[in-house]
């Protein structure tokens, strides 16, 4: 039935043929219902992108603003409140997993934050603060994507 | 039932580097979850995506009677787990009344991938998943399958 349905589809046109159906996200035995910490690193994710998109100076249209706005307020209010929480309980570092950063890095998710807001409301950010995005940005992508900071990690420094 | 038009053209981009950019007029997506935090995040990453608006419904009941008035989508991304009509059906409902609109099932469940693939889903998402899953799904059927024109040229 998909075989019929796929060859009357034009626009399944580039697919590769040995794909009857695309097949992305976690593999099987990782499949699991998603929850807030997810989606607060996936919203993070793609504000960094917004972020990336606009340093590299591509157009902003009327539905991306309001796309960059919605997740600023997102990605603002859950960070904020796992401040709050870091506050609350104190930050145990001991944690390998989960959302469990340094609280300055929600410091510098807030300053993303704000500063994705002032560029989806068409305010251009100069070149200091540009550059002050941009190492915002490298800090934040790695404490997602390292559980130690890179210049801990001596055996990058050689090859 | 009618089918939206996509309607295509190639505009030269001022802010940018490259010497053409490809514009997607009026790609209509919806996304049904009745998960709102989910769907919202689905909603927001395609959104930014394609620089459009998309429609979301918690419900696979509401969407059909939508899609029924107001045509067919494009690109239709589901839950598998809907109150009413689950995404399932809804897959089979929707290919046999618009076989053109591309229909992309989401789940947590390995058994339902089976399923999507048996009902013919045009793709299939397991959870957890990400920006970078959206973002494929936009490349792989918005720009490359056919709902837009030629791939803007690299500056």
């Amino acid at each position: 039935m998909a075989a019929a349905r796929n060859a009357a589809n034009p626009i399944r046109k580039a697919v590769p043929k040995e794909f009857d159906m695309l097949r992305l996200g976690s593999k099987p035995e990782g499949m699991r219902e998603m929850d807030l910490d997810d989606i607060f690193l996936s919203r993070l994710q793609l504000l960094v992108i917004m972020a990336k998109a606009y340093l590299s100076q591509y157009p902003l249209g009327l539905y991306r603003e309001r796309s960059i706005l919605e997740n600023v307020a997102f990605v603002k209010t859950d960070a904020e409140g796992l401040a709050e929480d870091i506050e609350r309980f104190g930050y145990d570092e001991s944690i390998p997993s989960g959302l469990t950063f340094e609280p300055v890095f929600y410091q510098r998710v807030k300053l993303l934050t704000v500063m994705a807001e002032a560029f989806a409301k068409g305010h251009s950010l100069e070149d200091h603060k540009q550059e002050a995005l941009e190492q915002n940005i490298d800090a934040i992508c790695e404490a997602i994507t390292f559980s130690k900071k890179i210049s801990e990690m001596q055996f990058l420094q050689v090859a | 039932m009618k089918q939206s038009p996509s309607v295509k053209k190639s505009v030269r981009c001022s802010s940018c580097r490259s010497r053409e950019v490809v514009i997607i007029a009026n790609v209509k997506i919806a996304v049904i979850d009745e998960d709102i935090v989910v769907r919202d995040f689905i909603v927001s990453a395609l959104m930014y995506s394609v620089n459009r608006d998309v429609m979301a419904f918690d419900d696979g009941f509401d969407a059909w009677v939508h899609f029924e008035e107001s045509g067919f989508p494009d690109m239709i991304v589901a839950d598998v787990n809907l109150q009413e009509i689950d995404g399932l059906t809804l897959l089979d409902k929707v290919k046999q009344a618009s076989p053109k609109t591309i229909f992309i099932l989401f789940s947590d469940s390995p058994e339902n991938e089976v399923l999507a693939r048996k009902q013919g889903a045009d793709a299939f998402i397991a959870k957890p998943f990400g920006v970078n899953e959206l973002f494929n799904l936009v490349q792989t059927f918005v720009v490359e399958g056919g709902m837009s024109e030629d791939r803007p040229a690299m500056p």
